[in-house]
């Protein structure tokens, strides 16, 4: 019987090419119209250590990690057991190892998973030839699994050539050779996997942190400041190239403290701008955070959470910066949070994040983690955008001296670029007055204080807020990547007759008290799923009073991604 | 970014230091050097000749960073010892902008020293103007890095023991195009050197002597102590090295003018955001 889905892993040591399997079988699976999604996992070795490809590939679109892998390939045996926990296997599961490799570690044995014996390297060739040829291995068995999974060789074929797009026509030729074989291999097995048939569309192939960058550059910015850090580097390398097509620039600052002011010192020109960090960096920032709030300087800071306190584990990730994104810097200092719903989703909020920044002249922060940053998915792309909002420059009255932070009705205040005459003003982080010189009295702090609180109250999100799915008076309230098992969990209760509605937040601070109070109408149980031990969402909502005493608080640190089957049974 | 300003294209009449005042009063010390400060820097941005609007003054902390205020120029006063990396964020993506860094000691060379090697460093075409005092003046006297070893103090009774960094040197050394000294009781002389560390391509350092008669009241006998450079400037780096080593440090003038290019702005192609969106296309 044809299936919805299959869940994949390619496991190998240092150099066995994990990833490059995963990416051969998510793009074949593309090639060929499913939806797909593929995590990594990587030991602690800087470059060539172990690593495995978690890929799953559906006829519906896929947002979460499943309960159980269907299969498992061990490109070899060498340290693979460190990702035991990480990767859930069960009796229906299938291991597929070259016997040679060795025998299966007693971590991996005990999932009592149906090994097979897969001989991924030609039996006729001598030791000297595998070592030499056992690079093409990781062709060999993505091309296998494909064949179980019912994959076309021409769309193995056509995603191996994108994949390998700059390698020599010998090594692509040698890895059309393992390709054909693994498929020949994989038909032999006598397994069925088929999936349903596909319905191709249009789709894009992408990961978080590229969609992070992509919905920036939508949104007009121009300027990036940073400093490397895992897992938020690939996306300013990404970011790179494409800015300096644009005519923009990333500049690779001496550290996170020189990044974010570099981001204002652009920003106060005009031009829009944005940093990319991760826990440690998004600490070193927060002074300069304040600064941006208190001289009302727009900027855009993406953290791409990951494993903390300090540095944590640097490769895995966590939901559990939402207390410093939210709170982080001394004084009032009123800012904008928000979540990507989806990795898809990653777009349009990065797009809006820059608008938010821009029209409300406040720092914006995108909360974004590991698992969505370094997973690559198969989405359809989004036709629709967010409306363009731009920052005042014009409008001032002109007279005796420009009021900068002129206090009045409207709490957003024009800002003119420096170069235009007439409206010289100082960007002052000092209590200042209208004019933006520092001040000390109580007047001017407090009217200061009460303006950049009011910008915020003012802001109006629409439907922006975040997004609520199902119906049941169980309601779920989930952000980020948690919203996918949370989805999927409610999906399957829901088939089992016990409806579950999920909200999923997309606007943290400031909280949309009135859109999620009609989310959560006719609620009788509110669950808070989050992954940090101390329930930051909870404590932040409960604090805020948006959910009720009664709410109930799942929270769990990471790095382990929440399961559906996890979150299911502790709602059921 | 390209814009041409106003001074570019309409003729401007010629100004006067005081058009460069905002009028607001500074919070300095009767008698503090920086006062010296801003009124060399507001004779030399009359005789540079750009309009207020097209100045920027960016700065930290400190009764030094205070000034940008004190003028009629746009302005950053950000926070303690990161304006260099404001000011190269701005620099670099609004060029045509006459982009000035200034701080205190303390502010520069020791909580922003980090940014101040590499602003050296990255030669962004730049003045940046330290007025060095030897003290952390706003918060009422503590050493700097600038500071003698004996200098007594509440918070280091008897001196801070440690050997002063020499901030030229430093400069030299990461790589500024442009090292010179001022003194904030010659106001002619220190705008004649502002005038050229504005004009010098890359990064200009102009370290300032700049006395707090607050806090370090014996600084007023500078005025006896500062002497015109006998030295010619060095245009390499291992002379101008050696030559800011082995003086006292009340040579004033230019002590060091390099020929490295500044940071250049990257050639942008004529590509659309459609054009990006293409790689992420499945298949065909
Ligand atoms: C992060 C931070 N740490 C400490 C301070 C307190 N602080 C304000 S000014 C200053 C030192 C200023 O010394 P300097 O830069 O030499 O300027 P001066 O006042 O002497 O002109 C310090 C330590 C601060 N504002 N911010
Ligand atoms: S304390 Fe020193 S540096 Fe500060 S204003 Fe007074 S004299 Fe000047």
């Amino acid at each position: 019987m044809a299936r919805e889905s299959l869940s994949v892993v390619f496991a190998g040591s240092g150099g066995s090419g994990a990833m490059t399997a995963g990416n051969v079988f998510l793009r074949a699976a593309a090639n060929a119209g499913y939806y797909g999604l593929m995590s990594q996992l990587f030991g602690p070795q800087v470059r060539g250590g172990e690593s495995a490809a978690l890929v799953q590939i559906s006829t519906i679109p896929i947002e979460a990690q499943p309960d159980c892998f269907d299969i498992f390939v061990a490109l070899d045996w060498d340290k693979v057991e460190q990702f035991a926990v990480e990767i859930p296997l069960d009796e229906n599961s299938v291991i597929l190892a070259d016997k040679e490799a060795g025998a299966m570690p007693p971590s991996i044995a005990k999932s009592k998973a149906r090994e097979i014996d897969l001989p991924m390297s030609d039996p006729d060739l001598t030791r000297l030839e595998k070592a030499l040829r056992g690079r093409h291995i990781n062709i060999f068995a993505a091309a296998a699994v494909a064949a179980l999974a019912g994959l076309s060789e021409w769309n193995v074929g056509s995603a191996l050539q994108a994949v390998m797009g700059d390698k020599s026509n010998e090594v692509i030729k040698a890895n059309a050779a393992a390709a054909a074989s693994g498929a020949m291999a994989g038909k032999k097995l006598g397994l069925d996997f088929k999936l349903d048939r596909a319905r191709k569309a249009d789709r894009w192939l992408i990961t978080g942190n590229e969609a992070i960058g992509l919905g920036a550059l939508r949104g007009g910015v121009r300027f990036v400041g940073c400093y490397p850090i895992t897992p938020a580097t690939d996306l300013v390398e990404w970011l790179a190239p494409e800015l300096q097509k644009l005519g923009g620039r990333l500049v690779l600052a001496e550290d996170e403290l020189a990044a974010i002011n570099m981001v204002l010192g652009s920003s106060y020109g005009g031009t829009p701008s944005m940093t990319v960090t991760s826990g440690p960096g998004f600490s070193l920032m927060i002074e300069t955070l304040g600064l941006a709030v208190a001289a009302e300087i727009p900027a855009v800071v993406v953290d791409v959470m990951r494993a903390g306190p300090s540095t944590g584990i640097a490769s895995k990730t966590e939901q559990s910066d939402i207390n410093i994104a939210i709170h982080g810097t001394h004084g009032d200092a009123p800012r904008v949070v928000l979540a990507p719903t989806s990795i898809a989703d990653c777009i349009s909020t990065a797009e809006s994040a820059v608008y938010i920044a821009e029209s409300l002249q406040v720092p914006v922060i995108v909360l974004s983690d590991q698992a969505f940053g370094q997973t690559r998915v198969v989405i359809d792309p989004d036709s629709k955008r967010p409306k363009p909002m731009r920052r005042r420059i014009n409008g001032a009255p002109s007279g005796a001296q420009f009021k900068r932070y002129a206090i009045g009705f409207d709490p957003v205040t024009p800002m003119p670029l420096p170069g235009t005459p007439g409206y010289q003003w100082v960007a002052e982080g000092l209590t200042h007055s209208e004019i933006g010189l520092p001040a000390s009295g109580a007047g001017a702090h407090v009217a200061q204080i009460n303006k950049r609180a009011k910008k915020l109250q003012r802001f109006e999100p629409g439907d922006f807020w975040g997004e609520s799915w199902g119906e049941g008076d169980t309601v779920v309230i989930a952000f980020g990547s948690t919203i996918g098992p949370a989805r999927e969990a409610a999906r399957r209760l829901t088939a089992a007759g016990h409806p579950v509605r999920i909200v999923g937040l997309r606007l943290l601070a400031p909280l949309p008290f009135t859109a999620l109070a009609s989310a959560l109408d006719g609620a009788r149980r509110i669950i808070v799923i989050e992954q940090n031990h101390s329930a930051q969402l909870y404590h932040y909502l409960l604090g805020q009073k948006a959910i009720p005493v009664s709410a109930e608080s799942v929270a769990r640190p990471g790095p382990l991604p929440f399961r559906s089957s996890e979150i299911a049974s502790y709602v059921a | 970014m390209s814009d041409t300003l106003a001074s570019e294209t309409h003729c401007v009449k010629a100004m006067a230091a005081k058009d460069f005042s905002s009028g607001a009063h500074p919070i300095w010390c009767p008698g503090c050097g920086d006062y010296g400060v801003l009124s060399a820097l507001e004779r030399a941005l009359a005789a540079h000749g750009r309009p207020p609007h097209e100045v920027v003054l960016v700065s930290g902390i400190g009764c030094s960073s205070r000034l940008p205020a004190y003028t009629s120029c746009y302005g950053f006063h950000g926070v303690h010892g990161r304006a260099l990396a404001v000011a190269t964020g701005l620099k670099l993506t609004r060029p045509e902008l006459e982009v000035i860094t200034i701080g205190g000691d303390g502010d520069g060379y020791s909580i922003g020293g980090n940014h101040f090697i590499h602003a050296c460093r990255r030669n962004v075409d730049m003045l940046y103007l330290v007025m060095d005092n030897r003290v952390y003046g706003m918060t009422k006297g503590q050493p700097s890095p600038t500071t003698e070893p004996d200098w007594d103090s509440d918070i280091a009774p008897g001196g801070i023991g440690l050997r002063p960094f020499n901030p030229l040197a430093l400069a030299i050394a990461a790589g500024a195009n442009f090292v010179a000294r001022g003194f904030a009781g010659d106001p002619q002389g220190l705008a004649d050197l502002i005038i050229e560390g504005i004009g010098w391509p890359g990064f200009s350092f102009l370290e300032v002597l700049s006395p707090c008669v607050t806090f370090r009241p014996e600084q007023r006998e500078w005025k006896h102590m500062v002497r015109p450079a006998i030295m010619t400037a060095a245009t390499d780096r291992a002379t101008a090295t050696a030559q800011v080593l082995a003086e006292d440090g009340f040579n004033l003038g230019v002590l060091y003018r390099g020929e490295r290019a500044p940071v250049a702005t990257p050639a942008s192609t004529k590509i659309t955001l459609a054009d990006i969106e293409r790689q992420f296309a499945i298949g065909v």
